[in-house]
């Protein structure tokens, strides 16, 4: 999770509360890329709210890694003022939400703290799978949906198609669409007046019980947990007892605040708002993200729902490189799992790679976002495993488990049936490319189940097991279609399949924490590619290293890592002894990303061979 | 026994831009005050570890570019101290450039019984490259005085330069008759002028020059029994060879490291090594670095040395010296270099093959890695 940086102080601006400002919780969502942090940018600029000196592109973005990619991972929000036409000023409370389709649960939890959203679509690429599926996600919440059609400076940009695609397509109205270049900042003041507008005040209470939900959490080392809240009814200040819902742990309120986007402190937090507060929360479970809080000595009767738990979908084992450091990834891994509710964890062993943990992933970036974070805000030297999903399998004694780890497959003999997750997959792509996308999905194992158009361009619908197209499927679907056509995919079942458990032997040895499930017919493929992939990124040892993949006992692929022809140093006389001693003890400690199997020195990228692109 | 003496001289008529031992221009001053020094030393030392020693060896920097008077000076105080010449073997490094044939037999009547040449190559393009000052002719030439001095003659060639016939250079110098030679690929060390300028070694290249050197020297009778060391049977260095069966050796002079087995403050129950400080601070009396020995460490000293040696490691012996053995510290690494015949086992001996031998620096990677 995020560790403010803050320290103990807060910056105090001596914010009055004000119960009569008018107020707008808004969130914008659109496709990875359509622009939309951009767009936040410029309206945070128009509101002044972060003084010119200060900008830096994708303000909001407050990970490293964020700025780092270029996309928004965890929603942040961002309270700021606007004096619109009508002479009135409003609140806005912007939560910046994630576009990648690993994160759509985190722009679930944004739209929770919303009654409206900015849905942004480029004018030069036109309604995409995430502008779909976010939209729905918006209405299904019963949000009001703002279009925003970006990016109007591009010389294809082609703003009334995309508003048709829109109202066909998704068939959300367009008829107050706004028209902008969040680049060139140009009628960006529009979408201002369009939110005011056009999207619904909040609805709450003063006078009720407290009702809060929470939305999301960072972890102060100072502070402890701070949530993140959305007041739905009542008041909360600092001295009162609140209570959290679901756990019945109470806490004295220390403080409340807001977000300017960093944590601005308040005099309170009313109907409405959306803000923070700090109570002295040490135990990471004592808040969960979707709880509600209230008051202790006047409860709300109406606690929230709560969120739906997302589901973690992939599966991959992360190992210390140096043992060691287990208890620190023990701490590491609760700290994140707080602000990162989709993100689960549970101890395992591999012969291999020692003591680690079994984490639980909506997709593959937000595994590597997870590995990424706890390397750098952590300084842990990880191994990560190739990414599985989860397979069901019932035994031949008529027991059903769950594999997250395809080392725990039983053998053969003992196996009744095998179920794999399929996904609903929805791709949209230009016509032209139609062909190329179904040889791809056919080739993965999918079945079509429709396909519609939409002008020239075509939306594909299949049924596909989800692990043929974890790997390099996007990729593929990117290159296939010169990059235009966009994906997306729900889980739909668990259906029975020839499945079996490819094994990958290192110098004759096998490593549980290699092995992958595959369907029967691809084995081979899967094989062969992994070891290939082995031999490319482990590098030369004393000995020549045979990789081989296997199915049961039959060897399907080998490959060799080659051995040096020469590595020895000239000289080696009495004043050299030490010298080179220090020097081989330095060598053992600068292995942070190497993994020894035996004695063959193996790197992070060979565990994470099934990845590997087809080159 | 009384330990081996190394005698470091730092000073050298020019400085090659690949080297990485203590070295400097010769400087008058410095050279008197060297001697005054070492003087010194050799009388502390000699209180402590008195005897006469098996072997001598100086090294360099350029021994041989000290003066006759001044190299009298140095043996006169070892002789006083410690009795000199070593009762096996006492060697000089030498320039080419440094000794005709009466220089020679000054040396022999000093008491040096073994003459180390730094020939290098014997082609001029090869030596411009290296930066040395003389050419093919005089290397060659110095080599047949040396030779004809009577003493036992050593000559280093550099293999894997750019534009080298290393062949040749190997030939060339083994079918002078000389009963050793050191064989050493080019290196290039960090804080050298070779790694300032980024000069880079072709790894293939350096390869195909190491595994060229056993077989083309073996025409000449000249047999490796250690990673860059060749000689006629009897003609190997008994003062390295005994460094490299972790004997104890006592340093003298800048930069000189010593082995020790006791008789210092903070020895280890497994003896210590020391390096004493480069010249400015050595002049001033400061200490040696000293590293007090573990079981561990001895048993990766003796492979790391013992290793590149034909004779190899005794496991008996290092286990009644330190109670352990490789196979027991690291059971994997053990079982894959003998599966894969990196090393083996004969007696009490374990040995690298010719394979291990070119992989040595991977094999104690691994090993160190594995504890």
């Amino acid at each position: 999770m995020t560790e403010t940086r803050s320290g103990a102080a807060f910056p105090v601006h001596g914010v009055r509360y004000d119960a009569s400002v008018e107020i707008r919780n808004f969130s914008i969502i659109a496709h990875v890329d359509h622009g939309k942090s951009t767009l936040a940018d410029r309206i945070l600029e128009l509101t002044q709210s972060v003084a010119e000196r200060n900008r830096r592109d994708q303000m909001l973005d407050t990970l490293d890694l964020e700025r780092e990619r270029g996309i928004t991972i965890k929603a942040s929000p961002v309270r700021v003022f606007y004096r619109a036409r009508n002479g009135r000023t409003y609140m806005l409370n912007l939560i910046d939400t994630p576009g990648h389709v690993d994160f759509g649960y985190e722009v679930s939890r944004a739209l929770r703290a919303c009654e409206g959203v900015l849905l942004v679509v480029d004018a030069s690429q036109g309604v995409e799978a995430q502008t779909i599926q976010n939209a729905y996600l918006a209405v299904e919440n019963g949000l009001e949906v703002l279009p925003v059609i970006n990016k109007i400076d591009l010389p294809n940009a082609d703003a009334d198609g995309a508003i048709a695609d829109l109202e066909e397509v998704v068939g959300i109205p367009a008829d107050h669409a706004v028209k902008v270049s969040a680049k060139t900042g140009e009628n960006v003041e529009a979408v201002l007046e369009a939110i005011v507008e056009h999207l619904p005040p909040p609805r709450g209470d003063a006078e009720a019980p407290l009702r809060a939900l929470i939305f999301d959490a960072v972890y102060d080392s100072y502070q402890g947990v701070i949530p993140f809240l959305r007041v739905l009814d009542g008041r909360i200040v600092p001295g009162d007892r609140i209570r959290v819902v679901s756990t019945g742990r109470e806490f004295e309120v220390d403080r409340v605040g807001f977000f300017e986007p960093g944590f601005a402190v308040s005099e309170a937090l009313g109907p409405g708002e959306v803000g923070w507060l700090t109570a002295s929360i040490k135990d990471i479970a004592d808040t969960q993200i979707g709880d509600t809080v209230t008051l202790a000595d006047n409860p709300t009767d109406r606690p929230e729902p709560g969120f739906k738990p997302a589901q973690p979908v992939v599966f991959s084992g992360l190992y210390p490189t140096d043992s060691e450091d287990y208890p620190r990834l023990r701490e590491a891994l609760e700290k994140l799992s707080l602000n990162d509710a989709a993100f689960t964890f549970e101890p395992e062993t591999s012969e291999a790679l020692g003591f680690g943990f079994r984490c639980g992933f909506l997709g593959l970036l937000h595994a590597d976002i997870v590995q990424a974070r706890l390397e750098r805000e952590y300084d842990l030297g990880l191994i990560a495993t190739a990414p599985a999903v989860v397979y069901e399998v019932t035994t031949t004694d008529g027991v059903t488990e769950l594999i997250q780890n395809p080392s725990a497959l039983p053998d053969p003999d003992r196996i009744a049936s095998i179920r794999e997750p399929y996904v609903r997959l929805g791709i949209y792509v230009p016509e032209e490319y139609v062909g190329n996308v179904m040889g791809l999905v056919q080739e993965k194992r999918g079945e079509m189940k429709d396909m519609l158009y939409h002008g020239k361009r075509v939306e594909l619908r299949y049924e596909v097991p989800f692990g043929e197209i974890l790997y390099d499927f996007h990729d593929r679907l990117k290159s296939l279609t010169r990059g235009y056509a966009s994906m997306d995919y729900d889980f739909l079942e668990h259906r029975e399949g020839a499945l079996v458990k490819v094994d990958v032997l290192v110098n004759e040895e096998r490593v549980d924490a290699l092995s992958v499930i595959a369907h029967r017919d691809r084995a081979y493929e899967v094989g062969r590619r992994i070891v290939d992939r082995m031999a490319q990124v482990i590098p030369r040892q004393m000995f020549a290293v045979p990789i081989q993949a296997a199915v049961g006992g039959k060897i399907l692929a080998r490959a060799t890592v080659r051995a040096f022809r020469k590595d020895v140093t000239a000289k080696c006389y009495g004043g050299d002894i030490t010298r080179k001693k220090k020097l081989l003890e330095k060598q053992k400690k600068g292995k942070a990303r190497m993994k020894q199997l035996g004695t063959v020195e193996v790197p992070q990228e060979a565990f994470l061979a099934v990845l590997g692109s087809e080159e | 026994m009384a330990p081996s003496l190394y005698l470091h001289v730092p000073f050298c008529p020019h400085v090659c831009p690949y080297c990485d031992f203590h070295k400097m221009r010769r400087d008058e001053r410095l050279v008197a005050r060297y001697l005054d020094r070492l003087e010194q030393e050799i009388d502390e030392q000699a209180a402590r570890y008195p005897g006469r020693p098996a072997t001598v060896y100086f090294g360099g920097g350029t021994p041989s570019h000290l003066s006759d008077a001044e190299l009298a000076r140095v043996v006169g105080a070892l002789e006083r101290a410690f009795g000199f010449p070593g009762t096996v073997e006492t060697t000089l490094e030498a320039d080419p450039l440094t000794f005709d044939p009466e220089r020679l037999a000054r040396f022999r009547d000093l008491g040096f019984d073994r003459l180390s040449i730094g020939l290098q190559s014997t082609q001029d393009p090869v030596l411009r490259f290296l930066g040395r000052a003389h050419d093919g002719r005089a290397a060659m030439q110095a080599l047949d005085w040396a030779l004809a001095s009577g003493m036992r003659v050593n000559a280093d060639v550099i293999t894997a330069v750019a534009g080298q016939d290393a062949e040749r250079d190997l030939r060339t110098v083994a079918s002078s008759g000389v009963g050793h030679m050191s064989v050493y690929s080019l290196t290039v060390e960090a804080g050298t002028p070779f790694a300032l300028r980024g000069v880079v070694v072709d790894r293939e290249r350096e390869a195909d020059d190491f595994e060229l050197a056993a077989p083309v020297l073996a025409e000449y009778g000249l047999e490796r029994y250690e990673v860059s060391n060749f000689a006629r049977p009897g003609d190997e260095s008994r003062h390295n060879q005994s460094t490299w069966r972790g004997e104890p050796y006592l340093g003298l002079g800048p930069s000189a490291s010593s082995h020790l087995p006791d008789g210092v403050a903070g020895a280890g129950a497994f003896g210590t090594r020391l390096r004493n400080p480069p010249i400015r601070r050595w002049l001033e009396g400061a200490p040696p670095e000293s590293e007090a020995l573990d079981a561990e460490g001895v048993v990766v000293e003796r492979l790391l040395t013992g290793l590149r040696t034909r004779e190899g490691v005794d496991l008996d012996r290092l286990r009644e010296l330190t109670g352990r053995t490789p196979e027991a510290m690291a059971p994997a690494w053990w079982r894959d270099a003998l599966r894969h015949r990196l090393l083996e086992v004969e007696g009490p001996r374990l040995r690298a093959t010719a394979d291990g031998l070119a992989r040595l620096d991977a094999l104690l990677r691994t090993f160190v890695q594995a504890l």
